[in-house]
């Protein structure tokens, strides 16, 4: 297995090498997923601690709980995101230390090409979703979209926070998107016989 | 589509196997089953098995799941007219409940769902009417004001709580008994046949039998579905259907009584109160409603019949 | 086919959460439900949508900090200052801690998250090689959901329509027997292994050892204070554990500084993701294979084989840790109850609440058995010992588990002697 994220066990790596112009991008795109993620914990601690006060103070707030979900939610997707660049989603090793040093390889830019064809696959699931095109075409009007395409995900509500549930999804798309990109600097690196990034990299930044 | 045409239909729901709906929904696929000869099933998928409502109802939409039962409550946050079947102290118990859901007034109000949320309705059922039962001893409403009440998660509902001043919370059913009995929650909405099966009162003082609200259910069919069937199986499917939804109706005339029984006999103190009890909040909801739902007065004609 | 893809992506080393929500892609492909590609985003998210999954980053959040903080290293100074130089004597604190904590959370992964990072470092500190400590504070998270509360047994009791309130009495005597079978396992290991011994210490550095963690204690106290009082959920008393941790850190401790907070944050936040982003994905593959009846099919196979209730738990248990072996376990409850039970109960005759305790303490096992187990991606994460060892330094504990498991499935009364 690889890609704990507790730095004291990881695997011996090489340093990592000096990074292409994709692997420049998607450090860029690391580092503000870093934030959001840092900012997203933040909220979700934060809401939790509301509501214990204020339900104390017998002013329960009735929108905490679905916030605090979807701000999990978010959190969970971003870091998901992160882990592709991170090399720190967990998966099984049993097979690549008993390669030669050809087939490991081989291996390996297999897997970094099942990866982004994930990451395209959920790109263009979120595109059939959102539909934007569909929308486009009647003019934007949501009910005359959802008769047309039997498609109602503009018509779906929150339940409690009062903002249209497309939002709250837009992380979905958002993240095959970043996912997309990590994965290409991933196919880069591997090419090129180069380490990615790792997490204390991170946090140093 | 022509005869020849056979399918295995999926059938969604979120109460669990030995429920009055699951139980209904299941003698329905066999009915269906029965009528085509084998041609076409059902399967059943009680318990949430493919999602809650709002998954199942988007699933509905996409033409993945094929039929469901689900809680009119639902499909309101998508088509707020039937919000009207949620005022207040509509119905005084559940054969005034009964008469309003078999209307004619009330099954004209799905004409428009297959074009505003994408499924067919075919008929109405129900469940018990609402109840509240609550941790500490109610008196009044205003023991109730700021508390937190847990909520099925839909608009009506949620003003008439908002209304009481307290803070209604949407939770899923499988988290109402360890909300209940660690304080997340003051008190739940729910009716007698879950407050009795799902022990509730192990955690409560008060239960207040108010009959406030009823609890109606919609025999729903995909629209994506719907447009691939025959004429033929189109009557049959419906007729079967609706049938199906109307015994869960008769099977709360016939078990209200019995439920309430069953409450009766744990520690729980039970309280009756009506429509005053709740003072303003009743014309509050009301005045919030009564634009939002036009089809309400004709329902309190015949309700008061 | 879709098996075969399963395992061929697994061994090649593909992340296992892009594993399962690409095994559900393909099976979609491959069965021709086309239909349902419109619905899998959306329920990659909605898997998710879920109050109780907020305790993981929670509890993630407060290991974090009491590490950070001092507040690890002082608990377990002060535990050694009790147990003198018993042999092993810190991994029976750590099962005695986790049946204390077992009373206060309702779920194995965030009891995990907690204990690992409050557990792990300490007896690796004190000479124990990580791999057994890591495996000792897991078995010792299984107790979670088997001694009451239990969010497995929440949700057991609504599918079945019976008394959760008597469903966690039932689990009582069975959370009991499991916690002794681990203590059995530890003094086994200890006569056959060299375990560490824990430090002889002077009065005065007892007296030192304790006055430096007794404040630690505050944690614990306010964990079951705010649930006890109805202050906080067991979900929020993770968030004021997490407060009450930085508090100490900061306050007493003087360790923890405001500096620090965006990278604990961080590292929390990025420890959860890597776990409930497995869930998303354990969501839609459950979602598919459910869709496709696939459960159904083999619960309905498993119900024609045999006339004798004992066998037919033997075989329930069987299936059971096959399914536990690929989705985990809430997923699974909702998945097969609805099926096994009606069979279980109208065909065999099986008490309601013996077959719930032992189909959850099944699914509860199901954690940590590769390939696919929550609590050895927690603990992975959190320790950053490789699961093959993990696995290896569990199997004395899993094996006492299912010893636990088939006394519970051939004497029911153990079960109801409580209730009945
Ligand atoms: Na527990
Ligand atoms: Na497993």
């Amino acid at each position: 297995m690889t890609g704990p994220a507790d730095p004291a066990d990881g695997p011996r790596r090489r340093p990592a090498g000096r990074p292409g112009p994709l692997g420049r991008v998607s450090g860029i795109v690391l580092r503000a997923e870093g934030v959001a993620l840092t900012a997203l914990m933040a909220a979700v601690t934060g809401l939790i601690l509301l509501n214990v006060v204020t339900r104390t103070a017998g002013m329960a707030l009735f929108w905490v709980d679905e916030a605090a979900i979807y701000a999990m939610i978010w959190a969970v997707f971003i870091g998901a995101s992160m882990q592709i660049r991170l090399g720190a989603a967990i998966a099984v090793d049993l097979v690549p230390p008993l390669l030669p040093a050809g087939a490991r390889r081989a291996l390996a830019v297999l897997v970094a090409v099942l990866v982004l064809e994930f990451a395209c696959t959920l790109l263009w699931l979120s595109w059939i979703w959102y539909d934007p095109l569909g929308l486009a075409r009647v003019g934007f009007d949501i009910a005359a979209f959802s008769g047309a395409t039997f498609n109602f995900i503009y018509a779906e509500p929150t339940v409690t926070v009062g903002v249209p549930k497309f939002l709250v999804w837009l992380v979905v798309p958002l993240v095959a998107a970043t996912m997309t990109l990590h994965a290409f600097a991933n196919l880069t690196d591997v090419l090129a016989g180069r380490d990615g990034p790792r997490l204390p990299d991170l946090e140093a930044a | 589509a022509n005869d020849a045409f056979a399918e295995d239909f999926r059938l969604g729901l979120i109460t669990p196997p030995n429920h009055i709906w699951t139980q209904n929904a299941e003698a329905f696929a066999r009915a269906v089953e029965e009528a085509t000869d084998g041609r076409h099933t059902v399967s059943v998928f009680p318990a949430q098995q493919l999602g809650n409502e709002a998954q199942m109802l988007q699933q509905m939409q996409t033409g993945a799941l094929d039929m469901s039962f689900m809680t009119v409550a639902e499909v309101s946050n998508r088509a707020p007219e039937f919000g009207a079947f949620y005022a207040p102290f509509l119905v005084d118990d559940i054969e005034e409940a009964a008469e309003v859901l078999r209307s004619d007034e009330a099954r004209s109000m799905l004409a428009t769902l297959p074009q505003k949320v994408g499924v067919v309705g075919v008929g109405f059922g129900a469940a018990g009417l609402r109840q509240i039962v609550a941790r500490d001893d109610i008196d009044s409403a205003g023991d109730l004001a700021g508390s937190k009440i847990r909520i099925t998660p839909f608009q009506p509902i949620k003003d008439f709580y908002e209304a009481l001043g307290t803070a209604p919370t949407p939770m899923p059913l499988s988290d109402v008994y360890d909300a209940l009995a660690n304080g997340q929650v003051d008190a739940i909405d729910m009716d007698l046949e879950l407050i009795w099966q799902l022990g509730y009162t192990d955690h409560a003082r008060t239960m207040l039998l108010s009959n406030h609200m009823m609890f109606p259910m919609l025999g729903l069919v995909s629209g994506r579905t719907w447009q691939a069937l025959s004429e033929e199986d189109r009557a049959i499917i419906s007729d079967l259907m609706a049938q199906a939804v109307d015994d869960c109706i008769r099977d709360y005339l016939e078990k209200e009584a019995q439920f309430l029984a069953e409450v009766e006999k744990s520690d729980i103190a039970i309280r009756e109160v009506d429509a005053a009890f709740f003072r303003d909040a009743v014309d509050a909801w009301n005045a919030i409603w009564e634009p939002k739902a036009p089809n309400l007065a004709a329902l309190r004609a015949i309700a008061a019949d | 086919m879709v098996g075969a893809a399963f395992g061929l992506l697994l061994l090649a080393g593909v992340p296992i959460a892009l594993v399962l929500a690409g095994s559900a892609l393909f099976y979609i492909l491959w069965s021709g439900q086309t239909v349902l590609l419109q619905s899998y985003a959306q329920q990659l998210f909605s898997s998710i949508e879920s109050y109780g999954l907020l305790a993981i980053p929670l509890f993630m959040l407060t290991g974090e900090l009491m590490n950070e903080g001092g507040i690890t290293g002082r608990l377990v100074g002060m535990a050694s200052a009790f147990m003198g130089r018993v042999k092993g004597g810190l991994a029976y604190i750590n099962l005695v801690v986790n049946m204390m904590v077992a009373s206060i959370m309702g779920s194995a992964t965030a009891q995990m998250a907690v204990m690992s990072r409050a557990m792990v470092p300490a007896m690796e500190k004190e000479g124990y090689d990580r791999p057994f400590a890591a495996a000792t504070t897991a078995a010792g998270s299984l107790l979670s959901p088997i001694i009451p509360p239990s969010m497995l047994f929440v949700i057991y009791g609504v599918l079945a329509q019976i008394s959760i309130g008597d469903m966690f009495i039932a689990g009582i005597l069975p959370g009991l027997l499991l916690a002794l079978s681990f203590l059995v396992v530890l003094a086994l290991i200890g006569t056959v292994k060299d375990l560490p011994r824990g430090r002889a210490m002077d009065a005065a550095g007892r007296w030192a050892a304790v006055r430096a963690g007794v404040p630690t204690l505050i944690i614990p106290v306010v964990i079951v204070g705010g649930i006890i009082g109805g202050i906080a959920t067991p979900t929020e008393s993770a968030a004021v554990a997490a407060l009450a941790a930085f508090l100490i850190g900061r306050v007493l401790y003087k360790e923890m500084t405001f500096a620090r907070i965006p990278v604990v944050l961080l590292r929390a936040g990025f420890n959860a993701s890597i776990v409930v982003f497995i869930v998303a994905t354990a969501g839609v593959f459950g979602w598919v294979i459910i869709y496709e009846q696939v459960p159904q099919a083999l619960a309905a196979r498993l119900a024609g084989l045999t006339q004798d209730p004992f066998v037919f738990l033997l075989l329930v248990n069987l299936g059971l840790i096959v399914v536990g072996m690929v989705i985990d376990g809430i997923a699974a409850l909702i998945l097969l109850v609805p099926i096994l039970l009606p069979i279980a109960v109208q065909q065999y005759g099986i008490d309601p609440f013996h077959f719930g305790v032992v189909v959850c303490l099944n699914l509860v096992l199901g954690l940590l058995t590769p390939p696919v187990g929550a609590g050895l991606f927690v603990m992975t994460a959190m320790t950053g010992v490789r699961p093959g060892a993990l696995v290896k330094a569990l199997a004395p504990f899993l094996l006492a588990s299912f010893s636990v498991l088939m006394l519970l499935s051939w004497q029911g009364w153990i079960v109801t002697v409580l209730i009945r």
